[in-house]
């Protein structure tokens, strides 16, 4: 071009499409989730929340999870995740102000409340990572060999719900109060206020916590749980948009229908969440509760394997071939007609207290019944052993309970020897952990006792090659399995040492 | 003259970032000139002479003090002024106050003549009027004239000076430069600046920095004169320019090395100062 | 050149002048506290303190400890801002030192700190008390850290408002380390736990180092700390002397130099 232009051509009016404004939200979103989920705290707090979770999931129900009981395991450590994107989208929402932009940017295109937004989604994001953290939990829980039973997804929601919560409270809190002292100092006073409520209250406020647990170690059945969990996580989930809203409100959003509709049906919600939950365990639960408690028969389906009938609630029918090789192994020890006596193994659980109490299950007193609890894994192996020794030994659980002679040392052994490691299990199943002396030993139903001689013998009994000791149990099993008979004659009848601890029943 | 600030092999890194390689300068009394392009290392080879942050190698000495010990640290301060890039306010605090703060923690303690000082430097940075008003009720030109004052309490002998007329309407720049070049005055003053304008009125002497290294040291005469022959007008923009650019006229400048017959222009120092610069940076297009 | 002001020389008015600094920096260094955080983290804290009196019924030992507990985090939390200071950059290079500065804005809300944890400890019903000298111990250990924090901000990234940051981090540590600590450092005991006593030894090292970090960043350094370079020699580049150089010889030494950072 040899000629100077004095005028360029006026550029082309830049018109806006309708939806160009949201397209401007979400890229913004998408830089704030990128901004958030980098920030230190929140790095910090996923890193802490993953690695406990992988730490915790690798052993956690002994390998034997019950799926009603893994969703609920899953709603504390979001918590935290919760708390540090809390503060960090709290300081998100304050960086304007604090670098001194917020001038510059009140007077672009995309309003405050278009970014109020898209903090919000960003904290959305967060609150979509931890879902699926959560996910990855108890999928790996649920694909466990040994898992049984059902999980709830509204007790799945309550982690990711917390997060979307905690994060929706940071943007408000930063746009009622600009401080940037403000968010860790409300964060200390809501942890304080937490752990102190959360220990003292009872009853319905317990529920206006984000992540509510119980006061019982016991797995139901997943229809006798009764927890109003998909009231709480309405009530989260409606809390959680009715603050979101809010913030969008308090940005200058106050003349948008929407939002003022989002926040009348998010607070709706949020009631209507928090009276449901608060009505207590539903009048149905309550009775099936009993029926499962006092006439579990009723509820079982019965199979039969090896001349022993498994009788349990249907959802934990996969684990019957964990019961029949416990079963096995103390059957293929014992002598006399104990190989082959019909035997039924009833699964039961106490459920009339529900998830606030744990109570102890009284013994069977029908004769060949044996009680096998809702958790198995870790020491319910070797305790439900005991119980089957103690059935064949002395006929029933309540005759076993009852047991205070020689016939514990057969009973301990049966049930011990075929175990990898029988001393240790030994040491699991007694009170204190000991592996000398009397102690008691723990079981489903009634305790049994031992006493120093009874252990000492056992020790020694357990130290034979296991064949030997299996020969000489089932040449003696009359005498061995024998009522009253002595710890003395034992000793005798197994060819050992006359123990010389006490042998004194407390 | 015999030089107030001499500086040898200072080097600094940010991680892997060079920001200053083996700098070596000599300062003497009179305003000096620092140009580069942004991320060139001037702001931090402005705060390592000014003490605010220490070099990884290198030796220093203002005024015949050696601040790598804490003692002739202090020593040098008391003699320094400095004006940051960004300087920091507490705005509840009026311009008066923040200077008399600042001689505070210069050291000066008699009350009455502290007042006087920061009065005086008050009414030489023009804020003789304001000096009562709240520095959070001041416009961004007054702000930076509280810094200067702040930088200028106390008489220091050495003042280094950050890019001081940033965001300064053409009239307040003139007077900034009135103000500079009164301080010059027996002072030395270390200046840093994107404005060669800046540099062509104020300074005795100019020192090009580029990747954290001195490119030129000298008088703006021979920065200028580096240009000599090496700029020329064409009709269209020459490809062979490092950079050419349409002025005014309609004619296009171009920087560089001229074809034969070229229709050679008078330099002027921004252009010196470009073909200092690397080809990569200098790189001007219309 | 004219000298107005008087600037002391000589050894002996200098030790003067530094007292008579001090005194006339009282006022100015009092208004730019960010007294705002501290009183906030007082409040709540005290807030927290009352809840086991207020909350009615009998308060445990449990409650009394960690009430004081959340207390002191609190106020931690508001000194944390203590040494935010917007003017740091222009104010970098004064002769009054850093540590003076620091030492100063710290007397400043030192007797405050004592004044109000004594409310804080007084505001805990006495059955729930625990022993005073132990809790003060770990309340000053919050508050060393919160300082230690924002002074090595301070001194590591010469941060004019490191107490955003630095109440973060101590939030999260604070949160993680009931959650995280080996349990034989147990810190955060009970009163009538055996452990009592073990843990406030591990409490008052922790008060040391705490100490010992404040006053080592509170020391503005001479030297950049320089774990790996400093070893490393670098043969010196020849021709890299431009300084001077006549405008000639100057062209040669652009072309040939690394391209500038963009």
């Amino acid at each position: 071009m040899t000629t100077a232009t004095t005028t360029a051509p006026a550029p082309a009016p830049v018109t806006t499409p309708p939806g160009a404004s949201w397209a401007a939200v979400s890229a913004l979103a998408r830089f704030e989730t990128r901004m958030l989920l980098t920030r230190v705290p929140v790095v910090v707090a996923f890193t802490v929340y993953v690695a406990w979770t992988v730490w915790r999931t690798r052993v956690s129900f002994d390998g034997f999870p019950a799926l009603q009981d893994a969703d609920r395991a899953t709603q504390d450590g979001p918590l935290l995740v919760g708390l540090a994107v809390l503060l960090s989208a709290n300081h998100a929402v304050l960086r304007s102000r604090r670098h001194d932009t917020e001038r510059h940017l009140d007077v672009l295109v995309l309003p405050r409340w278009g970014r109020t937004v898209a903090h919000l989604l960003s904290v959305a994001a967060a609150a979509l990572v931890t879902a699926v953290c959560v996910g990855g939990q108890f999928a790996w829980e649920a694909l466990k060999p040994g898992a049984v039973g059902h999980g709830s997804p509204a007790e799945l929601l309550v982690g990711p719900l917390s997060v979307l919560l905690l994060g929706g409270f940071g943007v408000l809190l930063a746009r009622l109060v600009t401080a940037p002292f403000a968010a860790p100092l409300l964060i200390v006073l809501l942890l304080f206020l937490a752990t102190f409520l959360g220990f003292s209250a009872s009853g319905w406020t317990r529920w206006l916590m984000p992540s509510v647990g119980t006061y019982s170690v016991v797995t139901l059945p997943s229809d006798l749980i009764g927890r109003p969990a998909a009231w709480h996580a309405l009530y989260l989930g409606g809390l959680a948009l009715a603050l979101m809203s809010a913030a969008v409100l308090l940005s200058g959003g106050a003349r948008l229908r929407t939002a003022q509709a989002a926040v009348a049906g998010a607070v709706a919600l949020t009631l209507i969440g928090a009276v449901g939950q608060s009505r207590g365990v539903p009048e149905t639960v309550t009775e099936a509760r009993v029926r499962a408690s006092v006439t579990p028969e009723k509820l079982h389906t019965c199979v039969e394997r090896d001349a022993t009938t498994y009788c349990a609630f249907p959802e934990w029918q996969p684990r019957t071939g964990d019961w029949a090789r416990a079963v096995g192994d103390v059957r293929a020890l014992a002598g006399g007609d104990a190989q082959d006596r019909p035997l039924v193994v009833r699964q039961r659980v106490e459920a009339r207290y529900g998830l606030d109490a744990d109570a102890t299950l009284t013994p069977l007193t029908r004769p060949g019944e044996v009680t096998v609890g809702t958790a198995w894994g870790g020491n319910r192996v070797s305790e439900f052993a005991v119980a089957v020794a103690g059935v064949l030994v002395a006929g029933s659980e309540a005759a076993a309970g009852e047991l205070c002679d020689g016939r514990m040392v057969t009973v301990m052994w049966l049930a011990l020897a075929d175990r990898p490691d029988p001393v240790a299990d030994l040491r699991r199943v007694r009170l204190g952990d000991s592996d000398t002396g009397s102690s008691i030993v723990v079981s489903q139903t009634e305790p049994l006792q031992m006493t120093s001689a009874q252990t000492e013998l056992l020790r020694e009994l357990l130290e034979l090659p296991r064949e030997k000791a299996a020969a000489k149990v089932k040449a003696g099993w009359a005498e061995l399995t024998a009522p009253k008979v002595t710890t003395d004659r034992v000793a005798q009848v197994l060819g050992l040492e006359k123990p010389e601890g006490e042998n004194e029943c407390l | 003259m015999s030089p107030t600030v001499s500086a040898s092999g200072l080097s600094l890194h940010y991680g892997a970032t060079r920001a200053l390689d083996e700098v070596s300068l000599r300062l003497s009394p009179g305003v000096t000139g620092l140009l580069g392009p942004n991320g060139a290392g001037k702001t931090t080879l402005l705060r390592v002479l000014a003490t605010a942050v220490p070099a990884d190698r290198g030796t220093f000495t203002v005024l015949g003090h050696d601040p790598s010990t804490a003692r002739g640290r202090q020593e040098v301060r008391r003699r320094l002024g400095y004006l940051p890039q960004t300087p920091g306010f507490h705005p509840d605090f009026t311009a008066f106050e923040f200077v008399d703060y600042v001689a505070i923690l210069k050291e000066l303690t008699d009350r009455g003549a502290r007042h006087r000082e920061a009065r005086r430097v008050l009414d030489e940075v023009g804020l003789g009027e304001v000096r009562g008003k709240r520095i959070r009720k001041l416009s961004g030109g007054m702000r930076q004239r509280v810094a200067l004052a702040a930088a200028l309490v106390g008489d220091p002998a050495f003042l280094v000076l950050d890019e001081p007329t940033v965001g300064l309407d053409p009239e307040q720049r003139m007077r900034f430069r009135e103000l500079i070049a009164t301080a010059g005055e027996g002072r030395t003053v270390l200046l840093s600046t994107h404005q060669t304008e800046d540099v062509a009125m104020l300074c005795h002497r100019v020192v090009v920095l580029a990747g954290g290294a001195v490119r030129f040291d000298g008088t703006p005469a021979e920065l200028t004169a580096r240009a000599s022959g090496r700029v020329w007008s064409s009709e269209g923009r020459d490809p062979g320019a490092l950079a050419g650019w349409r002025t005014g006229l309609g004619t296009f400048r171009n920087v560089g090395d001229p074809p034969p017959g070229a229709d050679l222009l008078e330099p002027t120092l921004e252009d010196g100062y470009l073909l200092t610069l690397d080809g990569a940076a200098a790189e001007v297009t219309a | 050149m004219p000298v107005t002001g008087t600037r002391p020389a000589g050894d002996t008015p200098v030790r003067e002048a530094r007292r008579g600094v001090l005194l006339q920096l009282v006022r100015p260094v009092a208004r730019t506290v960010p007294w705002w955080a501290v009183a906030a983290g007082g409040g709540l804290g005290l807030l927290a303190a009352a809840v086991p009196r207020l909350s009615g019924g009998e308060a445990t030992p449990w409650a009394g400890v960690n009430a004081l507990r959340a207390a002191a985090l609190c106020f931690a939390l508001g000194a944390a801002f203590l040494l935010d200071d917007p003017a740091r950059q222009t104010t970098a290079a004064v002769p009054v030192r850093r540590a003076l500065r620091h030492a100063l804005r710290c007397a400043l809300v030192l007797p405050l700190a004592a004044a109000w944890w004594t409310a804080a400890v007084l505001l805990v019903p006495q059955e729930a008390r625990p022993p005073a000298g132990d809790v003060t111990l770990e309340a000053a250990t919050a508050l060393a850290l919160a300082l230690a924090g924002a002074a090595f901000a301070v001194r590591r990234r010469g941060a004019d408002r490191p107490g955003q940051a630095v109440s973060a981090s101590l939030l999260v540590a604070a949160v993680l380390a009931p959650l995280l600590s080996p349990s034989d450092w147990a810190l955060f005991t009970e009163p009538d736990d055996p452990h009592w006593a073990g843990a406030h030894g591990r409490w008052t090292l922790l008060l040391c180092g705490a100490l010992l970090a404040v006053a080592v960043s509170c020391v503005e350094p001479v030297r950049r700390f320089q774990p790996v370079r400093r070893s490393r020699t670098r043969p010196a580049r020849a021709g890299k002397g431009v300084w001077g150089a006549a405008p000639g010889t100057g062209r040669e030494d652009a072309a040939g130099a690394e391209t500038p950072r963009p």
